[in-house]
């Protein structure tokens, strides 16, 4: 771990920067306490790759979610938060200090909050791999603008599925949507999306497995296979964008002492303490939460407010 | 050493926010050539990468060799820029 007496301090690390980690950051800052973000990926996080936020208190008319995470952003800085682009790998408990590693060396923080969120889930299907990035995509507001009246299929039955398909079709010639059970979308965004189903844009396909990505070396994909009541059926797509779901983004913790749920979310007591005491979670990463931007926003700030707790109840620690 | 930087973008892409901002905290200059703003140009930016997404960044370096680094992607970009 080096030497120690070389090794940054801070008062709270944060690691993530979406909508948690920078509400969280807000109220840190706010009340003088020194506030490092560490961000391996998008400021702003999944909210600042959805095309458009409607259920964010606060924006009548709805918000993109690039504009969004900005404005978070600016807010947070304005009251000292440093936000780091790099990678934390481990988390070590030292009792007074935890110990950080990251992609810029060691570094030791009074408290942490972890808020990291998830990412959208592979089907984990043949050519889902082979074609990333050359036909199959997990962000619509990135990469759509490459299909321009092209054929495309989107993935998955839920809010982020409708959401996306419903962007990309500002591209796409024609959007199949592929729907293994039943839509799980909101009834606003299913109302949206009639309107580009009676306009012959969409075609909703439900009780549809997604089986294989199909595509050639060269020309990229081609069609995607699926299974509808039994049957084989099959879309001719140029693009596949993939929205089926979301993992946590937890492995970094997996060897310390911070408890896991099945499915790997992190668990924590009603303070959002892990088990690791001076070390929380809040917003998306967290077992139990909504998965809603506006519920992150509050455990961003609950957290807070436990951090400062705990802070007070414990005397700076002298670095040996 | 790096002769110029030109970074593939869209108007709604995330992650190409992301390299701008990293290429700006390193203190380099590059040109960003907007596929929503020139439609034309993206293309040239598959024909790079061999890839259908954005950011896409060309680092052309002293001896006009070319690092072509796909995605937001610090592991790759970080080196390249060296």
């Amino acid at each position: 771990m080096g030497d120690s007496k070389s090794i940054p301090e801070h008062d709270v690390i944060i690691v993530g920067a979406g909508p948690a980690a920078l509400t969280a950051a807000i109220y840190t800052t706010r009340e003088d306490i020194e506030t490092l973000l560490f961000e391996r990926g998008v400021v702003g996080g999944l909210a600042a790759v959805t095309d458009k936020i409607d259920n964010y208190p606060g924006f009548p008319n709805g918000v993109e979610g690039l504009k969004l995470a900005g404005e978070l952003q600016k807010q947070a800085e304005r009251f000292g938060a440093k936000i780091e682009l790099g990678e934390v790998s481990a988390i070590e408990d030292q009792n007074e200090w935890k110990l950080l590693k990251t992609t810029d060396g060691d570094k030791k923080a009074r408290a942490v909050l972890i808020a990291t969120g998830s990412d959208y889930k592979k089907i984990g299907v043949p050519g889902e791999e082979e074609f990333y990035a050359r036909g199959v995509h997990y962000c619509a507001t990135c990469d759509g603008a490459f299909y321009r009246d092209k054929r495309l299929v989107v993935v998955g039955g839920g809010n982020s599925a409708f959401q996306e398909a419903i962007f990309l079709t500002r591209f796409a010639s024609h959007i199949d949507l592929l729907v293994r059970s039943t839509v799980k979308a909101s009834d606003v965004l299913e109302d949206e999306m009639q309107k580009f189903v009676k306009e012959g844009k969409v075609t909703i396909h439900l009780g549809t497995a997604t089986d294989e990505v199909v595509g050639e070396e060269g020309k990229g994909v081609t069609k995607v296979m699926g299974t509808q009541d039994g049957k084989k059926v099959e879309f001719l797509a140029d693009g596949v964008f993939v929205f089926v779901g979301l993992k946590p983004n937890s492995q970094f913790v997996a060897e310390s002492k911070i408890e896991l749920d099945d499915i790997g979310f992190i668990k924590t007591n009603p303070d959002l303490e892990t088990a690791i005491p001076g070390v929380f979670a809040a917003g998306d990463i967290r077992s139990g939460a909504t998965m809603q931007i506006a519920s992150a926003a509050g455990e961003g700030a609950t957290a807070a407010l436990k951090i400062r707790e705990y802070l007070e109840g414990r005397p700076h620690p002298v670095q040996n | 050493m790096v002769k110029n930087i030109t970074v593939f973008t869209s108007n709604t892409c995330a992650y190409c926010q992301m390299v701008k901002k990293y290429l700006g905290a390193k203190g380099m200059t590059y040109e960003e050539v907007n596929i929503d703003e020139h439609p034309h140009r993206q293309a040239e930016a598959m024909k790079m990468s061999g890839a259908t997404t954005v950011p896409v960044t060309v680092v052309t370096k002293g001896d006009d060799s070319k690092e072509v680094v796909v995605g937001y992607n610090l592991a790759k970009l970080a080196p390249a820029l060296v």
